[in-house]
This record gives C-alpha cells, sequence and structure tokens, in this order.
C-alpha cells in the first residue's frame, strides 16, 4: 500500500515506465545489431572524409568503428537525450500542475502535508523515474556490447547511463519547478520544452559559430555529451547538471507554499 | 472559543473583488450555513480557511490557530469537502480513502467502515467507474473520517439523492452533537434550514446577515389564508400591522404577513374566521428580502 505522497506517485508512474523501459531497451539492442555490419564496412572512412569537421565533432563520426564512437554517434547525441528529457518534462509537468488541473490536489493539502514536503516527495519521484530509465538504459547497453562485441566497458556505459539521467532529471525539474510555481501543466511543458531546444541549438551552432562558442559551456547538452558521453570519463560538467536544477526546486519551493491553489 | 474568527478578511483576484473585509465569527460547537447565491463568495471563504488560498489583506483563525502562520497544524484538525471533490479514478475507494488516511494520521478503519455502510457506498469499486453521487460520497467520507472538530464543506449535498441527503444531514447533527463544528455552504436552502443553528447570509462578496434559525424564521415574512363563515374583511385587513398583501378569493383571504400576525388576528376575527392555515415561511423568503433590501 501507498501512505504516502512518494510511493502513491512513484507507484503512478509503474506503467508509463515498463513502457519507456522495454522500447529504450529494444531501441538500444536494435541500434547494437547494426554495429557489426557499420564496422564492417570497407569504404567507410573514405565517406566519413567527406563531411565537414564540424559536424564530424558534433557526431563524433570518426570513431564510428569503434562501439563507443558508434553508440555516441548514434544514440547519444540527439536520440536519447530526446528520450529522457520528453520523460523528465512529461512526468514533471504532471507531478504538480498536472493534479492541480486534475482537481485532486487541494484535498492532499488540507492535511498535515505541507506544499513543501509534497513538492519535495514529488521531485524524488522524477528523480527516481528518471534514474530507474537510466539503469534499463545501462543494462541494455552492456547486454547489447556482450552480443555484439561492441567492446564497450562498464566505466563507459554507467557514464552514459549517467549523463543521460541528469538530462531527464534537469529538465524535468525545470517542468516540475514552473508547474508548481504556475500550477498550468501547458506553461510547464512549454518553459522547459523551450529550454531544451534552446540548449541544443547552442550545443549545436556553438560548433559552427565562433561567436557563442565561449557560451556553449552553459548548455546542459554540450555538460553532458562534450567528449562523450561514452568515453568521456566523469566531467566536472557533471556538477552543473546537479547544481541547476536543485537551484530550480528551491527556487520554486516557497513561491508554491505562498500561493493560491486553484480549483478544477 | 470561536472556531472560527475572521477580521476583514478580503480576497481580491486582479481587480474583482472576491471577498470584502468578512468579519465572521463562528461559536462551537454549531452547525453554521453559509447560504448565498453562486459568485457571492461562499466558495472563496472556505478556501480561505481551509488554508488553499492566501488573503489579500485581513486574517483568517481557524480552530484558534492562524490560517496563514499556522496552516499545517490546522489543516491537521479540519475535514474539508471541496466545491468540486475529484478523487484519483485508477483507484478504489477503499485504495484512496486509505492514502488520505495515511497523510492525516489518526483514521480508524471502523470510522471508514462504518461511514461506508451508512452511505451506502461500495469502496471496492474504482472511483472512476463510480456515479457523480457516488463520488460525493467518497468525498464526504475523507472528510468525515478522522472526525475533526471542524469540518468545512462547500456545497456538500451535490449529487446525492434525497436519501442520502438525509443521512448526511443526520450525520452533521450527530457530529454537532458530539461537541464538534460543522461549516457548510449551500444554496439550497432546505438542508440548511433543517440543519443549522446559524445562518449567514453572503452577497457579492458582503456578508449581509448572521443570524440564528430561528430568529430568522421570527422575524420572517409568512403566507396565511383565513377562511370566513362570510365575506372576508378584505379592506380591514390590509390595514392591520404586519400585513404586506391581501388579496379576497370568495371566502378565502390571502395574505404576507411579516413577524406577528396578532394584530390581524384581532381584527379579523369578529368577522368569524372558520380556518387559518400558515405556511412555514422558509429561507427562501428571507433569503429574497434581504436580496431585494440591500
Amino acid at each position: 500500500m501507498f501512505h504516502n505522497v512518494f510511493l502513491k506517485s512513484l507507484r503512478d508512474q509503474r506503467r508509463a515506465l515498463l513502457g519507456w523501459s522495454a522500447s529504450l531497451a529494444v531501441l538500444v539492442i536494435v541500434m547494437g545489431a547494426i554495429f557489426p555490419l557499420m564496422r564492417d564496412m570497407a569504404d567507410l572512412d573514405k565517406l566519413m572524409a567527406s563531411y565537414p569537421e564540424a559536424f564530424k565533432e558534433l557526431f563524433n563520426i570518426e570513431a564510428m568503428t569503434t562501439g563507443v564512437g558508434f553508440m555516441n554517434a548514434e544514440l547519444f547525441s540527439a536520440l536519447l537525450p530526446a528520450l529522457f528529457i520528453v520523460l523528465g518534462i512529461g512526468r514533471g509537468a504532471r507531478l504538480v500542475a498536472g493534479e492541480e488541473e486534475a482537481g485532486t490536489l487541494e484535498t492532499l493539502l488540507v492535511t498535515p502535508l505541507s506544499p513543501v514536503r509534497l513538492l519535495l516527495q514529488q521531485a524524488a519521484v522524477l528523480a527516481v523515474t528518471v534514474i530507474a530509465l537510466g539503469a534499463v538504459l545501462f543494462v541494455s547497453m552492456s547486454a547489447a556490447s556482450a552480443l555484439f562485441d561492441m567492446d564497450i566497458g562498464v566505466a563507459e556505459a554507467a557514464t552514459g547511463a549517467l549523463s543521460m539521467t541528469l538530462l531527464g532529471i534537469e529538465y524535468g525539474w525545470l517542468a516540475l519547478a514552473v508547474g508548481a510555481v504556475t500550477g498550468r501543466r501547458t506553461v510547464a511543458v512549454a518553459v522547459a520544452t523551450v529550454m531544451a531546444f534552446a540548449g541544443y541549438v547552442l550545443y549545436v551552432a556553438g560548433e559552427f559559430v565562433d561567436a557563442l562558442e565561449p557560451w556553449r559551456p552553459i548548455s546542459p547538452f554540450h555538460q553532458a555529451l562534450e567528449g562523450g558521453p561514452l568515453g568521456a570519463g566523469l566531467p566536472v560538467s557533471y556538477v552543473w547538471m546537479v547544481i541547476v536544477p536543485v537551484v530550480l526546486l528551491a527556487a520554486a519551493l516557497p513561491v508554491f507554499d505562498r500561493r493560491d491553489i486553484a480549483t478544477a | 472559543m470561536n472556531v472560527i474568527r475572521t477580521r476583514a478578511l478580503t480576497k481580491r483576484y486582479g481587480k474583482t473583488l472576491a471577498l470584502d473585509g468578512l468579519d465572521l465569527e463562528v461559536p462551537g460547537p454549531a452547525v453554521f450555513g453559509y447560504l448565498g447565491p453562486n459568485g457571492a463568495g461562499k466558495t472563496t471563504t472556505i478556501r480561505l480557511l481551509a488554508g488553499l488560498l492566501r488573503a489579500t489583506s485581513g486574517h483568517a483563525e481557524v480552530l484558534g490557530l492562524d490560517i496563514g502562520r499556522d496552516r499545517d497544524r490546522a489543516q491537521r484538525r479540519i475535514g474539508y469537502l471541496p466545491g468540486q471533490f475529484t478523487a484519483y479514478p485508477d483507484l478504489t475507494g477503499d485504495q484512496y480513502l486509505r492514502y488520505l488516511a495515511g497523510l492525516r494520521g489518526g483514521v480508524g478503519g471502523k470510522a471508514v467502515a462504518g461511514l461506508a455502510e451508512r452511505f451506502d457506498v461500495d469502496l471496492s469499486r474504482r472511483i472512476g467507474g463510480l456515479s457523480h453521487g457516488n463520488r460525493q460520497k467518497i468525498g464526504l467520507i475523507q472528510a468525515f473520517m478522522h472526525e475533526p472538530e471542524l469540518l468545512i464543506l462547500d456545497e456538500p449535498t451535490i449529487g446525492l439523492d434525497p436519501l442520502m441527503q438525509r443521512e448526511f444531514l443526520a450525520l452533521v447533527r450527530e457530529t454537532r452533537d458530539a461537541g464538534r463544528t460543522v461549516f457548510l455552504s449551500s444554496h439550497i436552502l432546505d438542508e440548511v434550514e433543517a440543519v443549522a443553528d446559524t445562518v449567514a447570509i453572503l452577497r457579492r462578496g458582503h456578508l449581509v446577515v448572521v443570524r440564528p434559525v430561528g430568529e430568522l424564521k421570527a422575524q420572517a415574512v409568512r403566507r396565511m389564508e383565513l377562511v370566513f363563515a362570510g365575506e372576508p374583511p378584505l379592506a380591514e385587513a390590509e390595514k392591520a400591522d404586519g400585513v404586506r398583501e391581501a388579496t379576497a378569493d370568495g371566502s378565502r383571504l390571502h395574505l404576507v404577513v411579516e413577524g406577528s400576525t396578532a394584530e390581524l388576528l384581532r381584527v379579523a376575527a369578529p368577522y368569524g374566521i372558520e380556518s387559518v392555515v400558515t405556511h412555514e415561511p422558509d429561507l427562501e423568503e428571507i433569503f429574497m428580502t434581504y436580496y431585494e433590501e440591500r
């Protein structure tokens, strides 16, 4: 049984999490299955040589013939970050603003439960959900590596999964914080999505445009993906991906605690 | 001690003044009826008292606690039913009530089972599959189940059939008799009249009147019919104190009288009254009088 908001909300995530996990595992394994074909393609290097330099750097293309390079280019450059961020934002917007719009929030709050504790528990639910998906990513990467001889180490798979998890939690907590401040799910989704796009555009454009280059490190995508994430070790930039969402959440707490709760 | 006390409690939404300087004292234990048409500020008052809204100015005390500063301590001792009660459709009634009981603490399993039996609702069914009335019953159970000192109920009987409304009113009376206080809003006057000790009438964010139900009835306008043996004394009756309206219909005199009917009966008696029919005044009429006059 669930006797607090954390357990109840975690239970609510189980179906979605099952679907996401299955899809993610299939995606990673299928990608792994393609890898031997890529590696054995004779003319790949020649084809690659014709790509623009910045493009090659961005997608880590020169390393396509190694398992790590292949996964970085095919999954970690855009698809996996997008999946983790979509999960984070979707769940984050729902956990407070969604409950408020549905009308179930007000009965919960006229109890000893304070808005601050509710928001913290929901933030924990979101973190656990994204971490669970990150664990699935780690396991399926390791499985794909073993099945298709990709030579991806445990540490590499772990940091890759960690960087995706941190991205998902960062944008998820942003959506959660905006939802807690405004009480509106669409606003939470919109703000977090726009910020994700902005971060990605800065990350990509910084590679091509010299004027943007110095700003690139503030993009969460840069922090998460630069030089990897597989094989980048444990970059110091990950610290930002912890600090920023914690600050966002901390800023939302007093506002949520003092604001009017809307009716359905 | 006052269970609820507000001082100049005001709530503004942008330019709209939803509640304007409410001064309200509710001594307990009692059943307090909070009446007014839609948009009068009933729900705003209730949500301020429940700690879900922040007052623009003024303050409110609930059970001796300032709802602004001591919100969570006050909320622990309140039972609350929102005007539009919504629960999780994917949970059963039992799961939902256990969840809320876990958040509140101090809920006996027997209390929940007893209330469910009383309201005749099946707690093993998913809430999404329940009728509107049955969902409302779940809302009532969660408000009463921890036996709070104060119940704040916003339009509690909406969706209940007449039998369940009666059951609900009985529960409200028992709650008062057990020394607790029920603050309920309504625009259905019968139910408030039947159960409330004191009534407040709200109109456009202003408190129009607070009176014991009995007193309101005493000063009320009542309709009566006098049947005479012969021609009814219309002209004399019209002149009697307290008579507001009089029309004759054969041997019958239809009258609207405010307050005491003694003077009217004294004037009419010599004309040979055969029978008197009086209609118990209801709050509807009192309600309308206040609306029209202020």
